[in-house]
């Protein structure tokens, strides 16, 4: 049971790191056979400094991160459940821009529709009233880009404040939040106000995830997320890999090398 | 659907291996009993339980702690649950299963069905969890049923001394799950000497009769369903991840997400060497746990230089390999036997195991009407004998249903409603 609430709080975790959508687009290939699957060692050549990371991510999330979050559950739902849309509405941006780079402008088109919508009706992106047209929230992100373009998860990398990570991943995020930056949407990516939404931002997403550092108890909690982390990102990837598009890794060394 | 989310989730954790149709049955269980334990009570089976629960966490430090080895610094402070009702109210402690936490999917169905039938609720830690080992063991070697429940009554006499804001506390009854059973049975037979919780009532559910006998069983179910060292597991990861990686890929859907990955989880888990694997790799990923701090406290050298512990940032991919391939008769001949036989004179591995069979209080469970159980026919940690045992043992206070394998029908109205009248003192024996 630990390890399937640990497995549950990662996934919510890295769905909400990633937001990464999988698309698919080609006709189902031969099947994998178990020759293609990779090896259950992970790729962490900075494990010394990963370590240290998750030991100090889960110091902040004891003293300053949860009690934080805990004082914003207290706020009634509709509220926070607004707060939450707002950001949510806001990710339409990098998340369409990314579905174009991807060359899939289906999901482009539906984030421009979303965000129109919630921007107006939606009163600023307060209430998710595309969702009511049917216009369910599908987003996507520089992370999964780049694994279209054949980039592997590369390196296990566990990132100050926000937690597990790739390389890849890691760069995903910040290539993200580069567009949010220069898109620079009715100038909240800029100037003082920024931090205070940032902060919020964190927290809004921080109470939303049902996850506690060494809740498991285990000494062996470092690795059980990493597996969980980046052979997850690995079955998505195989998702996105298409015929002759990008070369499938050696599956003797560990994952995500 | 968090609760289902999880289980469903395990099944995709455990790596559930793929064997091939001509591979015999395992012998263990019927494929009904390893379904129920995986999947647990269908939600609509599940009893009615009150909307919120009001939930507390207690973190405490223990006097009587053993130092903290540094590698298990966040282990420091016991972590329990309290659920506080408004009106003078008994309160009930309910035990945490092998290796698991005070918090787990299963102990809240339990808190949600006894704070609804107007109890105060506390749950604690299995003894054998990590958290539980270094903050309140004082052996560190876990599994010992007496030590285990010296060290748990200590424990609730502290936490229960300093329970936030709670109306008075009318009577105390204890309960646990699986392991956690035995323990509360354990623990009310040391109250009946020493007096300090006067505790009343206890529901053991589906406990087992011989700890060692029920977890030699989930090491064969592994042995015969993964195989051995960690060859048998990379084979397991990689019939799984091809047949999930496939099932995207075949998959027509625009967006994958996790409620699919979920789902997909959950259609990987088929036959009865799935459910085997999924079941014996859960417990064995506990007993790492649980060889590798006792490894460490005894100071038996098995995967750990006593004379050179990891430290914080040390990599233990290599001992969590190791261990991951050792089976629990390793754990009780190379680090528990010799552990107690050095601190209990006289005492011998045959002793050793025989003090650890629900036996021990014999005599208590026989005499003392305030003793109950649940369990099932199809129970896979128990065999008939034990099963048997039981029966005559505890006579009309046991329930034994017939179906749910092991926890597999918990929370299910039949189970919750008899687990309510036990500790109401209302039990009339089981109807035929």
């Amino acid at each position: 049971v630990r390890v399937a609430l640990l497995a549950f709080a990662l996934l919510v975790l890295s769905g909400c790191a990633t937001q990464s959508v999988i698309v698919r687009q080609s006709p189902p290939e031969a099947p994998l056979t178990e020759a293609d699957a990779p090896s259950m060692y992970t790729y962490d050549p900075w494990e010394r400094l990963n370590r240290c990371t998750y030991r100090f991510n889960a110091r902040f999330d004891e003293y300053v991160f949860l009690p934080v979050a805990d004082t914003y559950r207290g706020i009634p739902e509709p509220v926070r459940s607004s707060i939450h849309n707002f950001f949510h509405n806001l990710a339409e941006i990098p998340s369409t821009a990314n579905y174009i780079l991807q060359l899939r402008f289906g999901g482009g088109a539906r984030g421009v529709g979303r965000f129109v919508i919630n921007s107006t009706l939606g009163v600023g992106g307060l209430f998710d009233v595309a969702s009511k047209f049917k216009l369910s929230s599908e987003q996507t992100g520089f992370a999964a880009t780049l694994s279209t373009w054949g980039v592997q998860p590369g390196p296990y990398l566990v990132v100050p404040l926000l937690g597990p990570s790739t390389l890849r991943d890691g760069v995903g995020f910040l290539a993200d939040y580069g567009i949010e930056y220069g898109v620079n949407i009715v100038g909240l990516y800029r100037g003082d106000p920024s931090w205070g939404l940032g902060a919020v931002n964190a927290v809004d997403q921080r109470a939303a995830i049902n996850f506690r550092y060494y809740g498991s108890g285990s000494p062996f909690e470092y690795e059980t997320i990493r597996f969980l982390y980046v052979h997850r990102d690995l079955i998505q990837d195989e998702a996105l890999r298409k015929v002759g598009r990008r070369k499938r890794p050696d599956t003797d060394e560990p994952a995500g090398k | 659907v968090s609760l289902h989310r999880a289980c469903l989730l395990l099944a995709l954790v455990v790596l559930p291996r793929l064997l091939p149709a001509e591979e015999p049955p395992t012998g263990l269980a019927d494929s009904a009993a390893l379904r129920a334990t995986v999947f647990g009570t269908p939600p609509q089976d599940l009893a009615p339980m009150p909307e919120t629960v009001p939930l507390r966490e207690i973190d405490m430090a223990m006097p009587w702690a053993l130092p903290v080895p540094k590698v298990l610094w966040f282990d420091r402070r016991l972590r329990a649950w309290f659920s506080a009702q408004k009106k003078p109210a008994p309160l009930a402690i309910v035990i945490s299963g092998t290796g698991s936490d005070g918090n787990t999917a299963k102990l809240a169905t339990l808190r949600g069905a006894l704070y609804g039938a107007g109890y105060q609720v506390l749950t604690l830690p299995s003894p054998t969890f990590p958290g539980f080992i270094v903050s309140t063991s004082s052996t560190g070697v876990a599994g010992d049923l007496l030590q285990d429940g010296r060290d748990l009554y200590a424990a609730m006499q502290t936490i229960i001394a300093h329970l936030p804001h709670h109306a008075p506390i009318t009577d105390i009854d204890v309960l646990g799950y699986s392991l956690g059973g035995a323990n509360a049975a354990v623990v009310k037979s040391i109250d009946a000497t020493e007096g300090k919780l006067k505790i009343h009532r206890v529901v053991m559910i589906n406990p087992p009769v011989s700890l060692f006998a029920s977890i030699d069983r989930l090491d064969r179910l592994y042995a015969q369903s993964i195989g051995s060292g960690d060859a048998g597991l990379e084979n397991l990861y990689r019939r799984l991840y091809t047949r999930l990686s496939n099932l995207y890929r075949a998959s027509n859907k625009v967006q994958i997400d996790d409620t699919d990955l979920f789902a997909a989880a959950a259609g990987v888990l088929k036959t009865d060497a799935d459910l085997s694997a999924a079941i014996a790799l859960t417990f064995r990923l506990e007993l790492v746990d649980v060889f590798f701090a006792g490894d460490l406290y005894a100071r038996t050298g098995v995967v750990i230089d006593p004379l050179k512990p990891p430290g914080v940032g040390d990599s233990l991919e290599e001992i969590g390999r190791e261990l991951r391939g050792k089976t629990f008769k390793e754990y009780f001949n190379r680090v528990f036997a010799p552990y107690y036989m050095a601190h209990r004179p006289g005492s011998t591995p045959q002793s050793l195991l025989a003090d650890n069979r629900l036996d021990i209080i014999g005599s208590a469970l026989r005499e003392n009407s305030d003793y109950y159980a649940q369990t099932n026919s199809d129970d896979l940690i128990l065999d008939e004998s034990e099963l048997a045992w039981l029966k005559s043992t505890l006579g009309s206070r046991i329930a034994v249903y017939d179906h749910g394998g092991h926890l597999g029908n918990l929370g299910e109205r039949r189970q919750i409603a008899d687990m309510l009248d036990m500790l109401a003192g209302r039990w009339q024996g089981q109807a035929r």
